[in-house]
């Protein structure tokens, strides 16, 4: 586990986001490549350009404009990793539980025998770096429970252990 | 009607309803449907219109009156044409298992709606239905936005009749004979000649009797006028007029205060919706469920089985809190969030604190709780660890300086119980096997005060039940217990098919909840009050 999760708070009480005997999954890595992918796709012209424009017109203060870009890019870069690092999953018997965010962090415990359907998506670049997402729905819109970054072999033991799950704990609203 | 297109050839056959089950709706139904169509298309004109008066009355000029009537009766004719072949083109089906229901003239839709999904029956009467004694049947099986089956329109008795039948079906009786319908009510003669009405509507045959009713409360209707006016609507209202008459008297034009009108408007509308809805406000009891029945133009008689409603709000706004009031809502998968949730999730628009604890019992007969009034004084008015609560401790002051010694939650045996809100108070229920899915959120702010947010996720409506700034170690500890405790009472849950369970009585015969308004939660199971969480 490379997340900070495990380590005590301040005042030295648990992390409320570290349930005890619970074992947590990290998203793949790949996700985070993915997203910096997305990311160089986005901001990489966008710099350029700037660069170019600063030096067609040789202008100083021009320079800002790939200067900002190219500092945005770079926090990006900086806390894409480390968000995709606080992703992560972990199968309980009767429910799973979800983790996501650094500063604005959450949990959902979402039962199995509360599961309506579930989804299992995959993009044209999310596909070439080999990751699939799982969304869980419950009668319940603000669930939203996603998991993104998984193996595509492990989406589908996911998918498939949810639904025999949840079809053994099967009941109404 | 020339596109009498016989229906069911180029159709998906539906195998599961025996061809003599078909009916249709009443044969009034394209005239009320039409008339909709027919004022809707003349509001959309006359917005437009009114835009350029100047302009509009120059065109009803001369010839000009000749052609809007022209208009007038072509809308009109178009109207109703297309409610008639709509008309002719719906038929449903009440079978043991489902309600189907086939609509669409060009692209045709059928609906299969599982009665073991039911979640609410409603006997919707427009104004204008209810002059010519019809009424709609609506279903809610919690299926999203526009997954209700809406059966209209069906003479009121026969619409009643289908509700009690649904119901009954719904909580898993059977039925007594095994023939549905003799064949005169099928709507198998498919083919027949167009001018011929070839369906009656004639209402199936009683087989199940309406369960009995037992009134409980009833607004009165000076209480809910009063109510409504000590809102901060009429705040609002008073607000606007009153900048009105300044900008008046200031620009001296009488002109420049038109610019309030819309928000009069909106106002005076939202105030009169608020007392035309909440008219003759009515619950009852009966072994269907809860019976609401309210609305002043628009009569509507909701049902709601038992173990349907998923969680309670209890709110009491500012201009309220002189008088005592609260206004109780609920959750009801299908009653989704839309145009009409204003109507159909109130359980209770104005109410004292006893009839507060009267209509929640009425949806959660137990609170888990031994002596709920102590319970119900803490949630309501209470502060701090008042009534067992756990409260959000001092630090939450820097994150919320004026709420933060209401915010508690309190777990009973039978639901969790969370309180906020010190100038608009709130409390909401979540009965525990109703609990979908648990949250813990933390900002970086909570985070350097040590605390968290736990949230229950609930279906769709205006309850979102949540608790703001617990200790971080309360709220984590909160989240492990109540995921048990939700577990728990789903196994034990049995609200799917709720009559199954006992020994295959009559409808009529079915135990009844001995309504007693006077002693409101007593609960069946005296359990002793649990200690709060951590």
């Amino acid at each position: 586990m490379t997340s900070d999760a495990t380590v005590p708070t301040a005042d030295g009480t648990r992390d409320p986001f570290a349930p005890l005997d619970v074992t947590w999954t990290p998203v793949s890595t790949r996700l985070a490549r993915a997203r910096l992918t997305v990311l160089a796709l986005w901001f990489g012209p966008l710099v350029l350009a700037g660069v170019v424009v600063a030096v067609a017109t040789g202008e100083p203060w021009v320079w800002v404009w790939p200067g900002v870009t190219a500092a945005l890019a770079a926090w990006q870069s900086w806390l894409i990793p480390r968000q995709v690092r606080a992703m992560a999953y972990a199968e309980r018997a009767e429910d799973l539980l979800i983790r996501r965010g650094i500063l604005f962090r959450t949990l959902v415990v979402v039962p199995y025998g509360r599961m309506q359907y579930v989804d299992v998506t995959a993009g044209p670049l999310a596909r070439r770096f080999r990751i699939a997402s799982v969304q869980l729905h419950t009668a319940s819109p603000g669930t939203g429970a996603s998991i993104e970054g998984l193996p595509p072999q492990e989406a589908a033991r996911l998918r498939d252990r949810l639904a025999s799950r949840g079809e053994s704990r099967l009941a109404g609203l | 009607m020339s596109r009498s297109a016989p229906q069911g050839e180029q159709d998906v056959v539906d195998e599961s309803v025996p061809p003599g089950a078909w009916r249709r709706m009443h044969p009034v139904t394209p005239a009320l449907k039409g008339w909709k169509i027919f004022v809707g298309v003349l509001l959309v004109a006359g917005y437009q219109l009114t835009d350029n008066l100047q302009q509009a009355s120059s065109l009803l000029e001369g010839r000009g009156w000749l052609i809007a009537i022209g208009v007038l009766a072509l809308v009109a004719v178009v109207g109703f044409g297309y409610s008639a072949v709509a008309w002719r083109m719906t038929r449903f089906a009440v079978t043991d298992d489902a309600v189907h229901l086939q609509t669409g003239i060009l692209f045709r839709q059928q609906r299969q709606a599982r009665l073991d999904r039911l979640q609410a029956v409603d006997v919707v009467q427009p104004l204008l239905a209810r002059l010519v004694g019809l009424s709609e049947l609506k279903l809610e099986v919690a299926g999203g936005s526009g997954s209700a089956v809406s059966l209209a329109f069906l003479r009121e008795g026969e619409a009643d009749v289908l509700r009690a039948e649904l119901l009954a079906l719904a909580a898993g009786l059977r039925r007594p004979a095994a023939t549905p319908a003799p064949g005169v009510d099928a709507v198998a003669a498919v083919g027949a000649e167009p001018g011929v009405p070839a369906v009656t509507t004639a209402a199936a045959p009683v087989a199940f009797a309406a369960a009995p009713e037992h009134q409980v409360y009833e607004v009165p209707m000076p209480r809910l006028v009063l109510s409504t006016i000590q809102s901060s609507a009429t705040v609002g209202l008073v607000i606007a007029i009153g900048a009105a008459v300044v900008t008046a008297v200031m620009s001296r034009e009488v002109g420049a205060a038109f610019f309030v009108v819309p928000m009069l408007f909106g106002i005076g509308g939202f105030l009169w919706s608020r007392i035309n809805q909440g008219a003759s406000f009515r619950a009852a009891t009966s072994p269907d469920g809860i019976r609401l029945r309210h609305g002043f133009t628009e009569a509507r008689a909701q049902t709601v089985p038992p173990g349907r409603v998923q969680a309670i709000r209890i709110s009491q706004g500012l201009w309220w809190r002189w008088s005592g009031w609260w206004r109780v809502e609920i959750n009801v998968a299908g009653y989704a969030i839309g145009k009409e949730q204003q109507q159909d999730t109130v359980l209770h628009p104005v109410a004292t604190q006893d009839e507060v604890m009267t209509a929640v019992w009425l949806v959660l007969p137990d609170l888990g709780v031994a002596d709920v009034r102590p319970v119900y004084d803490a949630a309501l008015r209470g502060t701090g660890d008042d009534g067992g609560f756990t409260a959000a401790p001092r630090a939450a002051r820097w994150v919320d300086p004026i709420g933060w010694r209401r915010h508690g939650v309190l777990v009973t045996q039978r639901a969790l119980i969370t309180r906020s809100g010190r100038l608009r108070r709130q409390v909401d229920i979540v009965p525990h096997e109703r609990t979908q899915s648990l949250g813990l959120e933390q900002g970086p702010l909570q985070r350097r005060l040590g605390l968290a947010s736990f949230v229950v996720h609930s279906t769709p409506g205006p309850v979102q039940p949540a608790v703001a700034h617990l200790a971080a170690p309360v709220a984590a500890a909160l989240l492990d217990e109540q995921a048990e405790r939700a577990r728990t009472a789903r196994a034990g849950d049995r609200s799917e098919l709720w009559m199954r369970s006992h020994l295959e009585p009559a409808p009529a015969a079915a135990p009844t909840e001995p309504a007693a308004p006077t002693e409101p939660a007593t609960p069946t199971t005296a359990a002793p009050p649990q200690d709060p969480v951590a």
